[in-house]
């Protein structure tokens, strides 16, 4: 029987160090709605959000990365408070956006919202006689058939009614697996969040909104997470029991890829045989089902795309300096797009080099963790495999990721102990724990003391370059509501068969109702071309668009969308576009058909079409 | 089987016959949304595990090394079953969506009715379980470091 007066007294300390964590991030998501709240995102510069956020983002941020990183070096054993920070910081970095802008960002995301909106029209998949290049989508329809479900049985207008808060979804999501991965190669805490909370910092690559590759990537995850626990080969033997079920579950993930997206399954392939290369790991039955369900679907569903890339493919294997080289009209221009260029590079630049330091330094955990390490190097092949639309370099970035976290974090953090040495400390820490009681406590060097506030100063550093590699092209990704008027008007009015001749692809819903009308988009021609619309933009546009047959239409668009995408990838400047738009003002040609900031449209008029005729 | 493992076992196809049901709700509901999300984002998936589970927990999974902490392990498994949940069951959406949209009889309604069909079947089916002397296998089996080895 005990009294209250029996047991120690708590001191204060002790219980404000118990709520630190609570206050910390209570602290930074207070600053966070401040800032939202306090943000103007009407006039973007060529930083986008970066000089548009207001500085309490930068101290919420501040806030949250410290109180992380004291959460988790002070060693306690829950997970709750690191999980509940990485939330928080999900929310400041993929949330952020969706709050602040009254649209989805992304042309790229509009253009898969089209996606299902054609196949909610259509009802069944259609082929390149009906839709030409679009078709693609159609071959890999897994992402796009499931969200034409979700939008109808949400009763929702579109996918844009939710897609905004898509890059907080999917960044959520894909925390499962790769917890699960970082616990099967360490049980200390420090380094599964430390390397947690890397990757997301480090993931700005943007393949996070509405589209396939989004939902893919986790579902990849969550394979070679089974794979990685489940097939490991214990004493020496493969481990045989249960593995069939367990072969039906991944092929199941397997084919939910396979359906969905192109790359995904490719770098899934490369990453289960690297596995199957290491003695650990040696088990070829998830590669082998990868490769068949892949093939299955490339030599079938897939084959009309395929069979027409295929010279195109097998070109680019090989060459891998074309294959990593950016595209034409992908060149950042002007300040700001180079700025935060410079930070996305660094942020990647530096998280593979701490990657590197960390497998060079902890000579235990690389043993340990050898698979991780091997997961991290697997998807560099690619580069010699094709350019996948110069975008090869990020997805292959992306891929690396959760490995380079994992070492990453490493060597942020005190060196992994053997277990024989492991053992032995703690012996001697049980036995000298009244001597080292007793002893005067003696103060670390200096030196000692600095280095142990460089975690965080990368840590720090790290988070807060996030947010220009990430939102530092806001200007060109946002559409304000009166860009996606303009653009709904035109697709409200225009006929079947009707062209829209615009910049580039950059503006919303710029896919809309691609099944029933056609684009061009000027800058995608060759130099040439553009050269020749410079000198006469009204006469060269009137001839390319005058082979449309009423009572379809030739519609020309220009959107501030474009004009920023222009100007801060380099093909045209903003006063060279304005050109274009003021010859196509002043041409008898083209009459008006609606105007307002954001960008205006013209027609072609009916009798100016015969005469270019 | 106990009441408690009943209505684990029947959440799954009871959350599918409520989404059902919720599509009754104005299109745009906070509440029919849901209803909808809950179930295709855990249902179908939390009924293939739970159908497995057993078998699966048959042999443990490869851990840390460290292998100090038994509650670790046990959390690790947690996690994969909530993961393989949440995972499966999108990946059953997707697989759903595109074999309706293949056969061109696509619709929201039928995805959903599918999919509860298939988690009610799932959540009906008995027990996968592994063979009872093979299971005795993996308790006496070596721990995952290699001969010799100090790591």
């Amino acid at each position: 029987m005990t009294d209250l007066s029996d047991l120690p007294p708590v001191s204060w300390a002790r219980r404000i160090a118990a709520v630190r964590p609570f206050l910390a991030l209570s602290a930074a998501l207070a600053l966070w709605v401040y800032a939202v709240r306090h943000t103007d995102v009407s006039r973007l510069d060529d930083f986008g959000l970066v000089t548009a956020l207001h500085p309490a983002f930068w101290a919420g941020l501040a806030v949250l990365t410290t109180g992380f990183w004291f959460t988790v070096r002070g060693g306690r054993r829950g997970d709750a408070w690191p999980a509940a920070y990485v939330l928080g910081l999900l929310v400041m970095e993929r949330a952020t956006q969706a709050v602040l802008y009254p649209t989805p960002l992304y042309a790229w995301a509009w253009k898969h919202d089209a996606v299902v909106g054609h196949l909610l029209t259509a009802g069944r998949l259609q082929g390149a006689d009906r839709l030409g290049d679009m078709a693609v989508y159609d071959q890999w329809p897994g992402f796009f058939a499931a969200q034409a479900a979700l939008v109808r049985l949400l009763g929702v207008e579109d996918a844009a009614m939710y897609m905004a808060w898509w890059p907080l979804a999917s960044s959520v999501l894909l925390l499962l697996p790769l917890l699960l991965i970082y616990r099967t190669f360490t049980e200390d805490r420090r380094l599964i969040w430390t390397a947690v909370w890397l990757f997301c910092v480090a993931d700005w690559v943007g393949q996070d909104y509405f589209s396939p590759q989004s939902v893919a990537f986790a579902l990849h995850l969550g394979v070679l997470a089974v794979v990685l626990r489940r097939y490991a080969r214990t004493g020496g033997h493969p481990a045989r029991q249960g593995q069939a079920l367990w072969t039906v579950l991944i092929t199941v993930m397997v084919a939910a890829i396979v359906v969905s997206h192109q790359l995904t399954p490719a770098m899934l392939v490369v990453s289960l045989v690297a596995l199957a290369f290491t003695r650990r790991h040696r088990d070829w039955t998830p590669s082998a089902t990868a490769v068949v369900v892949f093939l299955a679907w490339c030599l079938t569903a897939a084959l009309p795309f395929l069979s027409a890339a295929m010279p195109e493919l097998i070109r680019a294997v090989g060459d891998i300096g074309g294959n990593v080289e950016a595209g034409y009209g992908t060149t950042p221009t002007g300040t700001g797009a180079l700025v935060t260029s410079w930070a996305a590079r660094l942020l990647s630049a530096a998280v593979l080099l701490l990657a590197l330091a960390g497998a060079v330094r902890q000579r235990v955990l690389r043993h340990r963790a050898w698979p991780l390490l091997l997961l991290a190097a697997a998807p560099l092949p690619m580069f010699a495999a094709g350019s996948y639309g110069s975008e090869m370099i990020f997805r292959v970035l992306m891929f690396m990721l959760p490995g380079a976290a994992f070492f990453a974090a490493a060597a942020l953090l005190p060196r992994v102990p053997t277990l024989a040495t492991a053992a032995t400390a703690a012996t001697a820490a049980t036995a000298g724990t009244a001597a080292a009681t007793a002893a005067p406590p003696t103060s670390p060097p200096r030196g000692a003391r600095l280095a142990a506030w460089a975690p965080l100063a990368v840590l720090l550093a790290g988070t807060l370059a996030f947010v220009p590699s990430y939102s530092g092209k806001d200007r060109v990704s946002y559409f304000p509501p009166r860009e996606v008027a303009l653009v709904r008007q035109l697709f409200d009015e225009a006929p079947d068969g009707s062209l829209v001749v615009a910049a580039n692809r950059n503006y919303p819903l710029a896919l809309e109702a691609y099944w029933r009308t056609d684009h061009y988009w000027f800058l995608d021609d060759d130099r040439r071309h553009v050269d020749e619309i410079l000198r006469d933009p009204a006469g060269v546009l009137a001839r390319d668009m005058a082979a449309v047959e009423p009572p379809a239409r030739a519609y020309f668009l220009l959107t501030q969308g474009q004009m920023a995408h222009s100007e801060m990838n380099g093909p045209l400047d903003a006063s060279e576009l304005r050109r274009v738009r003021d010859a196509v003002a002043a041409s008898p040609r083209f009459e008006p058909v609606a105007e307002n900031d954001a960008g205006v449209l013209y027609v072609l008029k009916p009798a100016s079409r015969e005469g270019e005729r | 089987m106990t009441p408690q493992a009943l209505v684990v076992r029947m959440l799954p196809p009871f959350a599918g016959w409520l989404a059902l049901a919720a599509l009754a709700l104005p299109g745009g509901s906070p509440l029919r949304g849901a209803a909808v999300g809950l179930f295709l984002a855990a249902g179908p998936g939390a009924a293939l595990t739970g159908l497995c589970g057993p078998a699966l927990a048959a042999r443990p999974a490869e851990g840390p090394v460290e292998g100090r902490d038994a509650g670790f392990a046990r959390g690790s498994d947690r996690l994969e079953r909530l993961m393989l949940a949440v995972l499966l069951s999108i990946a059953a959406v997707l697989l759903v969506g595109t074999v309706l949209i293949a056969v061109g009889v696509f619709s929201g309604y039928l995805v959903l009715l599918t999919l509860t069909v298939l988690t009610t079947v799932t959540a009906l089916c008995p027990r996968l379980r592994a063979s009872p002397a093979r299971r005795t296998l993996p308790a006496a089996s070596p721990p995952t470091t290699r001969k010799g080895s100090a790591l």
